[in-house]
């Protein structure tokens, strides 16, 4: 009888379990967006809890993947566990070609407040966002060209008001700083470089203000050559810098404790300066990259970014629309510009944003030769990509005028031979002017 | 004359031979032995023959993992793969590291493992101690050392300074001239704690009686050691030699996450360089599947031709001994 009456009782907790969950589970479809960006978490979050408590029938399941995005994306979409939505994080080009993403073109046609908020139409990069008509995700800000951000304290202390025109200045500036930050303790520097890409984040931008690309966009072909006097000039900077070189969010605390005077990021750093690692012992100011000889000859590139794919492996495509349309909804995107995540991307955003709660963000806006450069073709290279070779060359593990020889030779041969087998077309842009990159009129070639 | 018959030679009386096969290999064990085998057989298909087969058929291909984008180049990966310096490079460095980690850490885990076989007062603990490494993945490992070992504000430059040891710090991780060294100190400390634990199982192994008659022979604690500890140990120091040289060969998680095989190309070991292309992270700007398979074959024939050499030198040593 004992025996009946537990069988009993086992068997009503198992259906009230059951009962219970099925219309929890029957009335939302989930959502799963995979984000790749850290530092706009809380706020997303926010947002997307408010979203989460007014809507029955939709619900956002947010998850942070930072490290190898696009393969994991990819990985998961082969094993069917892929999410929804993803970052914009991605070579569009590899998506499409993996027949990954979704076409959001008829979507935006049918949403005019989408249209209104986002601009999608003016916002179209070929082989960044878009391919031939079909737009995959669309910008909702812009990440600034990178700017340095200096500790005050350490350059009053030897003798500097702020940031110099030219490079040789500032090399002299780094130079003279840690000459006087031995004094110091601890010891201070001049300048502090990251592992992470950081030939991008300072040596490469002043080249592209000093018109050196690495995309000779009027002749449809790579060309490095103009880099070498960027990578003596990193020489000498590596010469008197922090000495290591570490992850980013590493060396950003080092800065943040005044380890060193000079460092190199773009508008992203309003936020960890303020929330990620705040600084609070000394001032510190942000200032345009310097060049060559103190001319500005090209633009500095720009980033539209904050974007949103949906993957074709998502059974509820209308509902993960429904999602990116209340992510760049003019609600969330004013909160997000005003919480110093991102620029403005659209007019219509800009002139909603109230600039004074915007933070420091206010110091990183566009100069008037920022600009969003053609995207260069994606080839299949083997080997380092240019930025660790050219890194390579400035800490002296390879020799400047052989890095600079076998980056024109691979690079060029790879391309070459994506065009001739079609998997690429090669870009051509007439009447080129690098200080306006997207003002000229581009071509495909097919050879 | 005697009946006696030694039983061991007398004819046994056996059961008629089973008259169908079915019966035959249910007599002799040999579906019982099948049965208990197969777990392993089909892991071992499905997790390692399979995904050789399936690397080794792009071993002519440019492959990416995009379908679309997978071409036939005949032999091209063949001929880039002799021209690649980085990649023949990346074996001398894996050749190097596996020589100094080998040098350090069989000695150190014999002499520790003796130490801890005398059945000391708080054996046990450092035993434990000694092998917790081991059980910390191979990445957490990476960011410990990378804290130790940072120039700036390293623990051990910290140490060595305050110690007078060294005036200006080491760039551990940044300076080509001593990486090698930092990379060898970190591997030796994930991995001894686990050959130090064979060589105590085996020592175990080892009666007390000829310990104690080599003491009434008067044998001192470094003739016991050469003498019986050392001979006795031989079949599984061969076993912990083999096991080392093949992981040493094979290491590359640790030494990612501590210098990404830098700076430069100094600690770029082969399996490093493979991962990188293979997964197109790194300084990789494209993933490199199909060049990448053929990597791992020329790589996984080095492996195996090493502890084949190693397996003959061995054997010599046994004939010799």
């Amino acid at each position: 009888m004992k025996k009946r009456i537990s069988l009993l009782v086992a068997m009503v907790m198992a259906l009230s379990i059951i009962v219970a969950a099925v219309p929890a589970m029957a009335d939302k479809t989930v959502i799963t967006y995979w984000s790749n960006d850290r530092h706009d978490e809380a706020y997303m979050s926010e947002v997307i809890d408010k979203f989460n408590a007014e809507h029955d029938d939709i619900e956002i399941n947010m998850v942070i993947m930072t490290d190898d995005f696009e393969n994991s994306i990819l990985l998961a979409i082969d094993g069917g566990t892929a999410p929804d939505i993803v970052g914009q994080a991605v070579t569009i080009k590899n998506m499409v070609d993996y027949d990954a993403v979704v076409d959001l073109t008829p979507y935006i046609e049918k949403d005019e407040e989408y249209q209104k908020v986002n601009d999608p139409f003016n916002h179209k990069y070929e082989g960044l966002n878009a391919i031939g008509d079909a737009i995959y995700w669309v910008p909702s800000g812009q990440r600034s060209g990178v700017r340095i951000e200096y500790n005050k304290a350490l350059l009053e202390a030897s003798g500097f008001e702020g940031i110099p025109a030219t490079l040789p200045e500032y090399i002299e500036m780094a130079k003279k700083i840690t000459e006087d930050g031995k004094a110091n303790d601890p010891v201070t520097y001049g300048i502090g470089f990251t592992s992470s890409s950081p030939f991008e984040r300072q040596l490469e931008m002043m080249a592209q203000v000093s018109g050196v690309f690495y995309y000779d966009y009027a002749n449809g072909k790579f060309d490095f050559t103009g880099y070498k006097p960027f990578l003596e000039a990193g020489r000498e900077l590596v010469a008197v810098a922090y000495p290591d070189q570490q992850g980013v969010d590493n060396m950003r605390a080092q800065f943040a404790a005044g380890a060193f005077a000079l460092w190199g990021n773009a508008s992203q750093e309003a936020g960890v300066f303020t929330s990620q690692f705040p600084i609070t012992d000394f001032e510190w100011g942000v200032s345009p990259v310097p060049s060559l000889d103190g001319e500005i000859k090209g633009a500095l590139q720009v980033n539209p970014n904050k974007g949103y794919l949906i993957l074709k492996s998502s059974k509820n495509q209308d509902a993960a629309w429904e999602v990116v349309r209340y992510l760049q909804s003019e609600e969330v995107l004013v909160g997000y510009m005003e919480g110093g995540f991102d620029l403005p991307i659209t007019s219509y955003i800009d002139e909603r944003v109230d600039k004074s709660k915007m933070g420091r963000m206010g110091e990183f806006s566009l100069l008037d030769y920022e600009s969003v450069y053609p995207a260069v073709p994606t080839i299949n290279l083997l080997g380092d990509d240019y930025r660790t070779t050219l890194w390579n060359a400035i800490m002296g593990y390879i020799d400047i005028d052989e890095a600079i020889a076998d980056l024109n030779t691979r690079y060029n041969q790879a391309y070459d031979e994506d065009v001739s087998l079609g998997f690429v077309r090669r870009l051509v842009v007439e009447d080129y002017d690098p200080l306006h990159p997207s003002a000229g009129t581009v071509t495909w070639l097919e050879q | 004359m005697s009946n006696y018959v030694n039983p061991q030679l007398a004819p046994t009386n056996r059961s008629p031979r089973p008259a169908n096969k079915k019966m035959r290999l249910k007599e002799s064990g040999g579906l019982a032995s099948g049965l208990m085998l197969a777990p392993s057989i089909i892991f071992l298909a499905v997790c390692s023959v399979y995904p050789f087969i399936w690397i080794f058929r792009y071993i002519t291909f440019n492959y990416d993992g995009i379908p679309a984008h997978t071409r036939y180049t005949g032999l091209r990966n063949f001929t880039t793969m002799l021209a690649d310096t980085k990649f023949w490079s990346s074996v001398g460095t894996t050749f190097e590291y596996a020589l100094w980690k080998l040098v350090f850490i069989i000695p150190l885990a014999l002499v520790m493992a003796v130490l801890l076989n005398q059945k000391l007062r708080g054996s046990s603990f450092f035993r434990g101690v000694f092998f917790m490494p081991t059980v910390i993945s191979s990445s957490i490992s990476g960011m410990i050392f990378t804290f130790i070992f940072a120039t700036g504000n390293g623990i051990l430059n910290g140490i060595l300074q305050n110690l007078g040891i060294i005036n200006q710090p080491v760039g551990w991780l940044t300076d080509t001239a001593v990486v090698m060294a930092a990379v060898i100190i970190m591997s030796v400390w994930a991995g001894f704690g686990n050959y130090m634990l064979y060589f105590v199982t085996g020592m175990t192994s080892i009666p007390e009686d000829v310990y104690e008659s080599s003491r009434i022979d008067g044998a001192n604690g470094v003739q016991t050691f050469f003498k019986i500890t050392l001979p006795m140990l031989a079949p599984v120091l061969k076993v912990v030699l083999m096991l080392a040289i093949t992981g040493a060969f094979k290491d590359y998680e640790a030494i990612m996450v501590l210098t990404n095989g830098g700076p430069g190309t100094r600690t770029n070991v082969m399996f490093l360089y493979i991962y990188n292309l293979i997964f197109g992270t790194g300084a990789n700007a494209t993933r490199q599947i199909g060049y990448g398979a053929l990597l791992s074959l020329v790589a996984a024939v080095i492996v195996g031709a090493v502890t084949i050499l190693y397996n003959i030198v061995a054997k010599k040593l046994d004939d010799v001994v």
